[in-house]
């Protein structure tokens, strides 16, 4: 392998002599050229636009006054090609030294210019593959504070889940999840430095664990300039190991286009209100039985200690509560006690930039402060990027150049508790709740609960339990390009993705079942360099042929490393120190590193501008894989044809027809330490060492995972432009997979390391965008996206033992990987049936749960939709995107513990009369429906009974009566009862942006100035899950799916305002 | 400059290039791949006390089962109201540390571990597996650690295969046999240990004797015969002493954080109705100081109707049980003695059983510090204590039921073997009134062991808490 990689080095360092013996040649001046460009219907000037000589090398672009100027060896007259992103191409032939030329705008470019892997900018038309983009502007002008949250509804075949509320995770999965234990989220790739998207912490299925943001949140919106998706593995090849999720390309803002010096200035301030509370009934109150008086909380009174609201009506009858010192006082619903514990979030942000660029440089300085205060009270997050981007010409054809993002994220308090403490999750309370409760009567004073059994008052838990996050992290590279010869380029890019995430868990003295507090310090750091060198060489073989090729190599470290410490019980209270201890501390650390070399190569063939042929091949590497399977190679291959073009079928009609095609195949390695399997230490016990089984058993023989993907896709254009469509359908075996796959423990491990495992996702994606109406002044465009993705686990392990993956747990249901089923097979207890379906019930008239769990859905959902409709009116536009996702279950634990404990509205049918309860007193301890002569003389009568539907289990129907209380409860470990589909429409997004005219802007002193209003996440146009928002995970984890007393997400508006100086 | 340049990159790149082997990047930094046979033991030892008297399978459930403790709050588990994810932590800690540790001990060579470290892992692991049949009935046990999808063995094949494997350990265990440390338990004294070993082949003798009386005959004659002798006195006592937080006894850290147990009512009717002294080493008296006497929780109420019960009304555990340094004692004096008196009144062995149970019960006597020669004798001589040779279950059941407080597992099995003492379901319970008489399987089994499950299932009977295990055949 050394020998190998020795061989490829030395390849390189030919390569790079080579360059460096090319000639540099000086032309002489024969020709001087002033020109400007223009919008052809607005007579704007267009901004960087790029201008070359035909048949040569030499260009430029326009400057902020859309003015262009060239000194050239050629004589007049001579070609000129103009083009610039969303205009058509156009050729100008000068024979003079001034020039005006007219762009045409093209909706949808056909000649568009995409980036692709590696930051190399194509031809759209020529790719095998698709590609989406979307423009900064789409990110920062919804001012969402995670930016990953944007993309929803947008692009096709890419689903985001919002994790929970207002400063969490989310995730993106791309042509859904191709890895069955692995992640699944695509690589981010910031001007060519591939960035960390970790959500450190996050263990999969623990209800209180808490959300923490995924790691590229930490990016600005305001300084991105275009967003790239790159779906799958054919796009994405050339990334090898990582591309099986794909890739999302990020390109900053420079200055490069920047003629003179701007300055940009934004600021914006955007509102969030709690969207999706349960529904709560206001009609009885806490208690059990319709039992309930307060004197200690914890069981001294009558039901006191209770935490659910099977107690009396809520009728104003007198009784003591938690804050009357026993008098008895009115008990009453209180129907916004849980509403009005969240605030209304607020969030504001404003960023300078400065950018400014000269023939031989540019840079670009941008600082942005976000400073957010979250719905749950005291949550609070301020985050500061300050970003440099800077190129400078060193000598003719050699450029250097620097890009650096560094960003502080200071989060005092974030919403929810330390985790593993019962009582400190927020919507847990709530849903273990008194209906009468008074939140005034909390909020006053955080000393007392309405509970003493379980629970720290809320706002204790808010102000006093907090978690607090630190981080700081820097994102840049240095970077070199250089022209050796004619068509032959050279970048060079070392960049470092590196950060310090420090939390700090505080649990006050006397809380609730942490009498004497506790303090634990969490901190990770982690650090992926890359440095990658890569030769580009384009020619133009005569006029039907061309060849655009790439070779490079790219040497990945990544190393992350924990050190946690806790002091489990303080010595004093309100110091939070580790020293501050009664115990010794518990404590642990871990380090992982791991390192990738790489070398691949490119290259597209053109044939005529309308046939292309792209093949790709790359070998890797990798630390993490034994010696003898360490190297592993793999190729693509796709290919375009304009078919428009090669037949030559355009009509007024058909503006354009392609299709095209492709096969690739990517491997993938391990995680670090899988080969050997080890022991642990636990704390010594009295000075001796402890050591145990990992319950892990490694695999020494590991072998690369292997994803193969085959894409077909035709893209269509009608009625110049009018109507724009494409089609993708890609096929995508995943085979070889490195699973830590559970075993029954009696095997002697939990968890071994297997390497099989196939997972199939197959699909289809349709983009539409179309233009019904299209005016000089007004433009009506719609943008449709649609995709579909059917996923299935076809095999674990290769001797088929094994039948099941276990991805995650919570409330008794597990997220698996099936053998057969799509991917994320929701499995718990069903309801028993008997042959008809009815529901068996025993004698007591209870369910009976089936003692054989099973498939109760699936999280995947069937297809994904979005629609955007946008209407622009002269300098206003005005836009809204509707998205939807169908298919799917969930499982909801706070529709279990709601109906459990009696705080939903669902759980008021049958509890009086009013609500249809039976009539019913009790012989012993059966309940007997009271019949048409009256109840027995003496006997109490309730008006609570229900009969649960069902039969016995001789098939007669049930008539056992229950109480609502005891109905309500018996499916409480039936997870079948709590299974929805979590299908939504959702209005995603209104937005409405006024453009000041530059003319307009020019008077105020400005170059140009818009103001913007969004609406996000306004209200559910469809859902069938109650209670919840179907659209919520506990983390990034494959184990969605599941929800369980999730933070409520949050309904956003916001108005920003643009201004350039 | 472009030479320049290539310097720079060429220097950039030997600085990353491949000067550390890959091999020596994947190497683990955060763990050892060389385990230690002391370690492992204390490891072991630890752990083993932690799974026996933690809540999963003690004070959470079968404490609760035998009604020696009882839930004022959370009282699902109380009212058998749990599922087949309650009872995993026996299952999983048994096989995938305790048995996979022990194994690892085994398998050692001479050289890491002499034979005395192997006699005491057979030992450990025979307990473990006990323990784990005791609980769920057939187990993985032949094949367990041995195949992705281990076959479960019966009852039958459990308990004469442990038989086997104890005889085993006794001839590894000798004094000459070289030393052991890591032993917190014995502190390396190989006498005892053969003691134990001896006793836990009895216990098991008595656990088949319903159903193979002839074997059971047989074994109580070699263990009780046997030249290292039984557990011979409270010091033989085979336990686990903790130390200070965090090492603290579970139950002392479980009340720290948590006020959710009460000692239970049928307890404290028994010890009052019998004047047991161990009522106020078992037990506290109510923190409300106008209740002035020992109340205990009613087992299998609703949650409402165990917190009116009041927390401050009700009695806790005594402090004997929730001190930091309280043992986890695994197989008392007493309860050899017991087992002896029992042996005697089947009449495997020759012996006097009356004497046998008033030394067992003198033994749990001095086991919870009460040593008052008068006490004790007064107690011995009552009507309600006094042997009934007619019925030796039930006096045998019900004196070692009450010494075997705390000891949840064993005092659960003891209970389903002897059917004494006669406990009556708690009013808000979900089993049609009856008790469980098993654990349920982990689900996991279904899902990641299923052939082997199901084969198990269908020959044991349904997978349910009701079901009747092998040895429980009366």
């Amino acid at each position: 392998m050394k020998k190998k990689l020795n061989r490829y080095i030395s390849i390189c360092i030919l390569l790079i002599s080579i360059g460096v013996n090319a000639q540099e040649t000086k032309p002489l001046i024969q020709s001087k050229l002033e020109g400007t460009v223009i919008d052809a219907v607005t007579k704007e000037p267009v901004i960087g636009a790029s201008i070359n000589i035909k048949g040569t090398t030499h260009g430029v672009q326009t400057d902020f006054d859309g003015k262009f100027y060239f000194q050239t060896g050629q004589k007049f007259p001579y070609t000129l090609v103009v083009s610039y992103l969303g205009y058509k191409k156009t050729e100008v032939v000068v024979n003079r030294n001034s020039v005006v030329i007219d762009l045409t705008q093209e909706q949808n470019a056909l000649s568009e210019v995409v980036v692709t892997a590696l930051g190399i900018t194509k031809e759209k038309k020529s790719l095998g593959y698709t590609t989406q983009a979307l423009k900064g502007k789409e990110l920062s002008d919804t001012k969402e504070t995670n930016f990953l949250n944007s993309l929803t509804g947008k692009l096709a075949g890419v689903r985001i889940t919002n994790s929970q509320g207002d400063m969490g995770s989310s995730r993106i999965i791309i042509r859904g999840e191709t890895s069955i234990s692995g992640n699944n989220q695509p690589l981010f790739v910031v001007d060519g430095v591939p960035v960390d998207n970790s959500q450190l912490n996050s263990v999969a299925g623990v209800a209180a664990s808490r959300d923490f943001k995924n790691a590229i949140a930490d990016l600005n919106p305001n300084d991105i300039e275009t967003l790239t998706v790159l779906k799958g593995p054919n796009a994405a090849a050339l990334y090898g190991s990582r591309a099986a999720h794909g890739v999302v390309l990020i390109t900053t803002k420079s200055g490069k286009n920047q003629k003179g010096l701007g300055i940009s200035f934004s600021s914006g301030i955007t509102i969030s209100q709690v969207a999706t509370l349960p529904s709560f009934q206001n009609s009885f109150g806490q208690g059990s039985n319709g039992k309930f008086s307060y004197v200690d909380g914890k069981g001294g009174g009558v039901n006191d200690g209770v935490d659910e609201s099977w107690g009396p009506k809520l009728d104003g009858r007198l009784i003591p509560q938690f804050y009357s010192n026993g008098v008895a006082v009115p008990f009453v619903a209180n129907p916004n006690n849980v509403k009005d514990f969240f605030n209304t979030g607020l969030t504001f942000d404003n960023s300078v930039s400065v950018a400014k660029s000269d023939d031989k440089s540019d840079f670009r300085l941008g600082i942005n402060n976000q400073k957010q205060t979250g719905t749950v009270p005291n949550s609070e997050v301020n985050k500061t990027n300050f970003t440099v981007n800077t190129n400078y010409q060193i000598t003719k054809g050699i450029k250097v150049g620097v890009n650096a993002n560094y960003i502080v994220t200071d989060a005092p308090a974030l919403p929810g508790g330390p985790s593993g403490n019962r009582a400190a999750g927020v919507m847990l309370q709530f849903l273990w709740f008194g209906r009468q409760v008074d939140i005034n009567q909390l909020r006053n004073n955080r000393d007392v609960n309405w509970n003493n059994s379980y629970y720290s008052n809320p706002y204790w838990n808010a102000y006093y339990n907090t978690t607090s996050q630190q981080r700081n992290r820097l994102i840049g590279d240095i970077h070199l390009d250089a022209k050796l010869a004619e068509g032959l380029d050279f970048k060079f890019r070392t960049g470092v993705d590196y950060y310090n995430d420090r939390r700090k868990y505080e649990i006050k003295y006397g809380t609730n079942g942490t009498p004497f507090g506790s303090y634990a310090e969490d901190a990770y750091t982690v650090n992926e360099q890359n440095t990658e060198g890569i030769f580009t060489y384009t020619k133009k073989i005569n006029d039907d042929f061309t060849v655009d090729a790439l070779a490079g190599f790219n040497i990945r470290n990544h190393s992350d490393a924990n050190n946690y410490q806790k002091a489990p019980r303080l010595a004093v209270p309100d110091l939070y120190t580790l020293t501050n201890s009664r115990d010794p501390l518990t404590s642990s650390n871990s380090l992982s590193r791991l390192r990738v070399y790489s070398a691949y190569a490119s290259a597209q063939f053109g044939y005529k501008n309308y046939a292309f042929l792209n093949v790709t091949a790359r070998n890797d590497w990798s630390s993490t894989l034994p010696s003898s399977n360490r190297s592993y190679f793999y190729p693509s291959v796709s290919g375009s044809l304009v078919v428009s073009d090669a037949l030559n079928l355009k009509s007024n009609t058909l503006d354009f027809l392609k299709i095209r095609g492709g096969w690739s195949e990517v491997g993938n390695d391990a995680d670090p330490y899988q080969l050997a399997t080890v022991y642990n230490f636990q704390t010594a016990f009295d000075g001796n060492p402890i050591q145990t089984s990992s319950q892990k058993k490694l695999n020494e023989n590991l072998k690369p995972e292997t994803t193969r993907s085959t894409e077909l896709g035709l893209e269509a254009s009608f009625w110049k432009n009018r109507l724009h469509f494409d089609f993708a359908y890609y096929n995508t075996n995943s085979f070889d997979q490195i699973l830590e796959i559970k075993t029954t423990t009696a095997s002697g491990y939990n968890s071994q390391l297997i390497n099989a495992g196939k997972i199939n996702n197959h699909g289809i994606e349709i983009q539409l965008d179309g233009n019904p109406i299209q005016t000089e002044d007004f433009r009506w465009n719609v943008a449709v996206n649609y995709s579909k993705n059917i996923s299935k686990v076809d095999v674990l392990d290769y001797d088929k033992q094994i039948q099941n993956y276990t991805i995650g747990s919570s409330g008794g249901v597990d997220v698996l990987a099936s053998v057969g089923q799509a991917y994320g097979a929701l499995y718990g207890t069903a309801y028993q049936r008997d042959a008809n379906g009815n529901i068996v019930v025993g004698a007591n008239g209870l369910p009976k749960a089936d003692p054989t769990k099973r498939v109760l859905g699936h999280y995947t959902p069937d297809y994904l939709a979005g629609v955007t409709n946008t209407l622009t009116y002269k300098n206003l536009q005005l836009s809204f995107l509707i998205d939807a996702s169908v298919g799917g279950e969930i499982f909801s634990g706070t529709n279990r513990t709601g109906t459990y404990t009696g705080v939903l509205a669902q759980t008021l049918p049958g509890r009086d009369a009013a609500n249809g309860g039976l009539s019913y007193y009790t012989s012993g301890t059966t309940k007997v429906l009271v019949p048409a002569g009256g109840a027995p003389a003496g006997s109490t009568v309730y008006d609570d009974g229900m009969i649960f539907k069902g039969v016995y289990a001789d098939g007669t129907p049930n008539t056992s009566v229950l109480s609502a209380q005891e109905y309500y409860k018996a499916s409480y470990n039936i997870s079948e009862a709590y299974i929805y589909s979590s299908t939504f429409v959702k209005l995603r997004e209104i937005k409405l942006a006024y453009n000041f005219n530059k003319s307009f802007a020019r008077r105020l002193g400005l170059d140009g100035a818009s103001l913007t209003a969004v609406g996000r996440n306004l209200l559910f146009i469809y859902k069938d899950a109650p209670n919840i928002d179907p659209e919520t995970a506990f983390n990034t984890g494959n184990a969605q799916g599941l929800e369980s007393l999730a933070l409520p997400t949050t309904r956003n508006f916001s108005l920003s305002l643009n201004v350039k100086f | 400059m472009l030479k320049k340049i290539a310097y720079i990159t060429l220097f950039a790149l030997s600085l990353t290039s491949c000067n550390d082997a890959l091999d020596d990047i994947n190497k683990n930094p955060n763990a050892t791949e060389t385990p230690l046979a002391p370690y492992l033991l204390t490891g072991s030892l630890k752990q083993g006390a932690d799974l026996y008297w933690g809540s999963d399978n003690n004070f959470n459930s079968s404490l609760l089962f035998v009604q020696h403790w009882a839930k004022i709050q959370y009282t699902e588990p109380d009212r058998y109201d749990v599922s087949n994810t309650s009872f995993t932590s026996l299952w999983n800690t048994g096989y995938a540390t305790l048995i996979t540790d022990l194994n690892t001990i085994l398998k050692f060579p001479e050289a890491q571990a002499n034979s005395n470290y192997k006699g005491i892992a057979l030992t450990l692991r025979s307990w473990t597996f006990l323990l784990l049949t005791d609980a769920y009935g057939s187990i993985p046990y032949k094949e367990a650690g041995q195949k992705v999808n281990p076959a479960y063995s019966t009852q039958k094949e459990v308990y004469t295969g442990l038989l086997e494997d104890l005889k085993q350990a006794q001839s590894l265990l000798g004094t000459a046999n070289g030393a052991v440390t890591g032993d917190l338990a014995y502190k390396g004294d190989i006498g005892r240990w053969k003691k134990l070993v001896n006793s836990l082949r009895l216990r098991i003798a008595l656990r088949i004797s319903d159903k193979e009386p002839a074997l059971a005959k047989q074994t109580a004659i070699d263990a009780t015969s046997d030249a290292a002798g039984l557990i011979s006195n409270n010091s033989d006592t085979f336990k686990f002493t903790y130390i200070s937080s965090p090492q603290q006894n579970p139950a002392s850290a479980w009340f720290e954080t948590r006020d959710d147990f009460r000692i239970s009512k049928t307890l404290v009717d028994k010890l009052n109705e019998l004047s047991d002294p161990r009522l106020p080493v078992y037990a506290q008296l109510p923190s409300d100081a106008t209740v002035g006497k020992y109340v205990g929780g009613a087992n299998g109420l609703s949650n409402s109707d165990a917190n009116s019960q009041g927390f401050a009304k009700t009695s806790k555990p005594g402090t004997y049980f929730l001190t930091s340094t309280s043992p986890a004692v695994i197989a008392s004096y007493s309860e050899t003695l017991f087992n002896v008196a029992e042996a005697v009144a089947r009449g495997y062995i020759a012996g006097n059983a009356e004497q046998l149970y008033k030394d067992a019960i003198t033994a749990s006597f001095n086991q919870f510090g009460i040593t008052d020669a008068t006490a004790i004798s007064n107690y011995l001589n009552q009507a309600t204590v006094k042997y009934d040779a007619t019925n030796y279950a039930k006096s045998i059941g019900t004196q070692k039921w009450i010494a075997f407080y705390g000891q949840g597992l064993d005092a659960f099995v003891e209970w389903r073997r002897l059917d004494y003492p006669v406990l009556k379901a708690g009013p808000a319970t979900v089993l049609d009134g009856q008790i469980p008489s098993r654990f349920f399987y982990p689900g996991t089994e279904q899902s990641l062991n299923g052939n082997s499950y199901q084969a198990a299932v269908s020959a044991q009977g349904k997978d349910l808490l009701t079901t009747k295990l092998w040895f429980d055949a009366k």
